[in-house]
């Protein structure tokens, strides 16, 4: 029980100190919430377009104007917490490991993957997860039904195993620099990784899309973070949800463990950078 | 004047070695490049597929246009984009690097530009692979060749777009001479380019009066315009005032890039750097 | 038991070699070749509870390897190590408790915070008692003058204070065993002194037991009795300070002071003239000969005052360095 609030704590001042230097730099801070925020908004433009031709993404696949803008704010929501907890600090692992700065999280009583994977709270990004919140709000009050608690409840958990299989990634791209030094960056990598996690899975049909489909939710489950909470929310009585929901919180445990194995494996093969 | 051609070569032949180390991250790069364009073809699949009506076109373009176009925009912008070009000026402002340009008897802009052709050279031989291996992949997606004028019409705004693209950011990263911190314009630059430049959707299929007026701003030739000459969207005398117009700016932004250089010199040497 | 034993503890690694040119880097894409560092290669010590040891060595020699595998940042590759009981490597939390690291090449403060902000975090990390975490950081802020810093961002901090301000961060929890990797390292003369003062005081105080490695001969003279010489990831000296001297000081300078200014001109049958200034001179002289030379000299000249000194230490250090290195050299080729 110490343990936790040890963890509490320590994360809490994780949060403090960041949110301290954000705001000793206020000025960057406002141009990264902005420009994100401008991202968001030309991608919203994309869409407008799009919908004044067609009012379903897919022929029959139920995902309407506003069934997609929920799927669109989810995946805003998703990347947002994902970005403001771990997108940083994993980018600064790659750094630490080639720095030799590792070292000093490696001598703490405390759990050095948690140590690395929280240490810096990007607080802008709280400007994109805003604006995530307040397309789903008005995406859901468009649709016929509003969702229920429970559905609200199931959202939340599966809004959680989405950004634990993010991070998984994350975790396991960035370890791997241990073993390969670093080609691209991280952030190249996870853009065009996360490409595919950015549309309904229903889209990936015929010769090639089927086996894509098969290869993004079963071998890197990047389809389901974004796919099962949109899907449990805009359309809860499809009877697919039932399997698929299962093998989420199957694949999430998945996707953690291996991540945690990949780590503990990257610790060992780490070789202080002398001096 | 030969020895001016051979000094421009070697600069050339370094940069191109220095380049080829990087190869690996090239290659890779090049092919991750593409995953984007993958779910845009689906997207697109399933969009044209949701549409009601016999006759499925969005602003002129069926289905295999629109997946035909967004693999051109990437040739396209194969050719115009200036990854770090503009932040590098900026940089070399700031830092003082640039009065080396001042010591050597080597004119800047030329300096950067051969090392960006370099670049871009290196980066075609390492790219023509996997852009071959897509556009094979995806020659469904096209309804052939077009006529021989169509496509010297379209190598010709491929190369202005390169150099288009290359005195516009150069322009841009002249700014550093007034202002010290240009990251922030530079990101602006990027978004509203990426934008403009029609590489995130044609803009035909924007509403009155967008198409129109994104059609005037020159940002269109860095990837639209090319495209839209590949897939015969513009022909006869439009693509002729396309082609015109598109020299225009090149001229126009050559002429901005050389006069803010002249007049940022002097105001730095006046200061003192 | 002791405090920390080590025996036969070694770790290499191997290295991607990189080779020049355009067609070696294309080769280079498909077979890699690897060079094997040894950086250590066997190493036998023990320490007692509250001794301070110094690590002296020159580049590369394994000080700071030895240091991390003592903390754990580091798996050996044979051998093993315990430290207050722990096998450092497998990184207990219970042994993480008990002693702290300190580089002074690296930092682990908050760049752009206070270093006030760093210590809290590390009063969360290591669950220390409100009340004690401030008495030790007031307390220790006050032995190393820095109290008024303490709200100011690091990265506006000289890097005197900023050592201080690391010494701060890794002292907080109070820990028992103490390594120390090159904390001087381009600090000034009297930051230096600051530090050393310190530390001598410290390790007084609480009777912790510190490892130190360091380029400063200052350093080791001011805090360390027991030196602990590597060369090529091996010890080849453990014993006092002076002790060195016998064991690699075969050389002594015999000083003169001639009287009426007469200056013998034959002095260099005695040994290695190294000054002569009317009336001083100075000899070097092998360790075993001096009883005889002096001898000599006092029995054939008129000699006002006589004094026998041994080189500078530092100087003696640098030729075991550097003769060890030869011996490697010569041993490889």
């Amino acid at each position: 029980m110490s343990n936790i609030t040890t963890y509490w704590r320590v994360f809490r001042t994780f949060a403090r100190n960041s949110l301290i230097r954000d705001m000793t730099f206020r000025s960057n801070f406002i141009i990264d919430s902005i420009s994100s925020l401008a991202w968001v908004f030309l991608n919203v433009v994309l869409y407008l377009q799009v919908f004044r031709f067609t009012n379903s993404i897919g022929d029959h696949t139920g995902w309407g104007r506003y069934e997609f803008y929920a799927f669109f704010s989810t995946g805003l929501i998703v990347n947002a917490l994902a970005q403001m907890f771990f997108m940083t600090n994993i980018d600064e692992f790659t750094d630490l490991i080639r720095t030799g700065g590792l070292d000093f999280l490696l001598l703490k009583p405390i759990d050095t993957q948690f140590m690395i994977s929280l240490r810096r709270i990007e607080w802008s990004s709280l400007s994109n997860l805003a604006a995530g919140i307040i397309v789903l709000v008005y995406s859901m009050t468009r649709l016929p039904h509003l969702p229920g608690m429970g559905q609200c409840v199931l959202y939340g958990v599966y809004l959680i195993c989405g950004v634990a299989i993010y991070y998984s990634l994350m975790i396991t791209l960035g370890a791997s620099t241990v073993w390969m030094g670093r080609n691209l960056t991280l952030y190249d990598f996870w853009f065009y990784i996360t490409t595919f996690s950015r549309y309904p899975m229903e889209i990936y049909t015929g010769q090639l899309g089927r086996p894509l489909r098969f290869a993004f939710t079963f071998i890197i489950p990047v389809l389901i973070v974004v796919n099962i909470p949109a899907r449990l929310m805009v359309r809860p009585l499809e009877s697919q949800n039932g399997w698929l929901a299962g093998f989420a919180l199957l694949a999430t445990a998945a996707s953690v463990a291996a991540s945690r194995w990949v780590f503990l494996k990257a610790l060992a093969g780490y070789r202080s950078a002398s001096s | 004047m030969f020895a001016r051609v051979n000094l421009y070569y070697t600069v050339l032949r370094i940069s191109i070695a220095e380049r080829l180390v990087y190869r690996v991250d090239f290659a890779l790069g090049t092919l991750m490049r593409f995953l984007p364009i993958v779910t845009q073809i689906f997207l697109w699949d399933a969009v044209f597929q949701g549409m009601s009506g016999g006759i499925k076109t969005i602003a002129g373009y069926n289905n295999h246009e629109m997946i035909a176009y967004y693999l051109l925009t990437m040739v396209g912008r194969a050719f115009s984009s200036m990854p770090g070009l503009a932040s590098s000026i900026a940089r070399d402002i700031r830092d003082g690097t640039i009065k080396k340009y001042l010591l050597q008897p080597i004119d800047m802009l030329s300096f950067i530009l051969m090392s960006r052709l370099a670049h871009k050279l290196v980066y075609y031989a390492v790219a023509v692979f996997p852009f071959a291996l897509v556009f094979w992949l995806c020659r469904d997606f096209f309804k052939g060749w077009p006529d021989a004028g169509t496509i010297l019409a379209f190598i010709a705004s491929l190369l202005m777009s390169f150099l288009l693209g290359f005195f516009m950011e150069a322009t841009l990263g002249m700014i550093g001479f007034w202002f010290l911190e240009v990251s922030s314009l530079l990101f602006v630059y990027m978004l509203v380019s990426f934008f403009f430049s029609g590489q995130m959707f044609p803009p035909d299929i924007m509403p009155y009066p967008w198409p129109q007026v994104l059609k005037i701003i020159p940002l269109q030739y860095l990837a639209y315009f090319p495209t839209a000459v590949f897939l015969q969207k513009v022909t006869g005398a439009e693509l002729a005032w396309g082609l015109a117009a598109e020299a225009f700016w090149v001229v126009f932004f050559f002429f901005s890039a050389r006069t803010m250089f002249h007049y940022g010199l002097k105001r730095y040497s006046a200061y003192g750097g | 038991m002791s405090l920390i034993e080590i025996t036969k503890l070694a770790k290499s690694y191997s290295v991607f070699q990189k080779k020049e040119g355009l067609g070696a880097s294309v080769r280079g894409l498909f077979s890699r070749s690897y060079k094997t560092i040894e950086a250590v290669r066997g190493i036998d010590l023990t320490v007692e509870a509250g001794e301070f040891v110094a690590f002296l060595g020159p580049n590369g020699a394994g000080k700071t390897t030895t240091l991390k595998l003592l903390s754990g940042v580091l798996t050996p590759t044979t051998g093993t190590a315990t430290v207050m009981g722990h096998v450092p490597w497998k990184r207990e939390n219970a042994y993480r408790r008990r002693f702290a690291l300190v580089m002074g090449q690296k930092n682990q403060l908050w760049w752009d915070l206070p270093a006030a902000e760093s210590f809290r975090l590390h009063q969360h990390i290591y669950n220390i008692d409100p009340q004690e975490f401030q008495k030790t950081r007031d307390g220790l802020a006050e032995m190393l003058d820095v109290a008024r810093l303490l709200s100011q961002p690091v990265r506006e901090l000289s890097l005197g204070e900023r050592m201080k301000m690391e010494l701060i961060a890794a002292l907080l929890h109070g820990p028992e065993v103490l390594f120390l990797d090159e904390p001087t390292i381009g600090l000034d003369v009297v930051a230096q002194h600051n530090i050393q003062t310190f530390l001598k005081q410290y390790q007084q105080d609480r009777k912790v037991t510190i490892l130190l490695t360091s380029h400063y001969m200052k350093d080791v003279m001011a805090l360390c009795r027991r030196v602990v010489i590597i060369a090529q990831g091996r010890i080849i000296y453990d014993g006092s300070l002076e002790g060195i001297l016998d064991r690699f000081g075969g050389l002594k300078v015999i000083s003169l002071l001639v009287a009426d200014g007469q200056m013998p001109d034959d002095l260099s049958r005695y040994g290695e003239v190294l000054k002569i200034e009317p009336p001083r001179a100075k000899l070097r002289v092998e360790r075993s000969k001096v009883t005889e030379v002096l001898a000599a000299i006092l029995s054939r000249y008129a000699i006002d005052d006589v004094s026998v000194e041994d080189p500078p230490l530092e100087e003696i250090i640098a030729k075991v360095f550097s003769d060890n290195r030869e011996e490697v050299v010569g041993g490889s080729s």
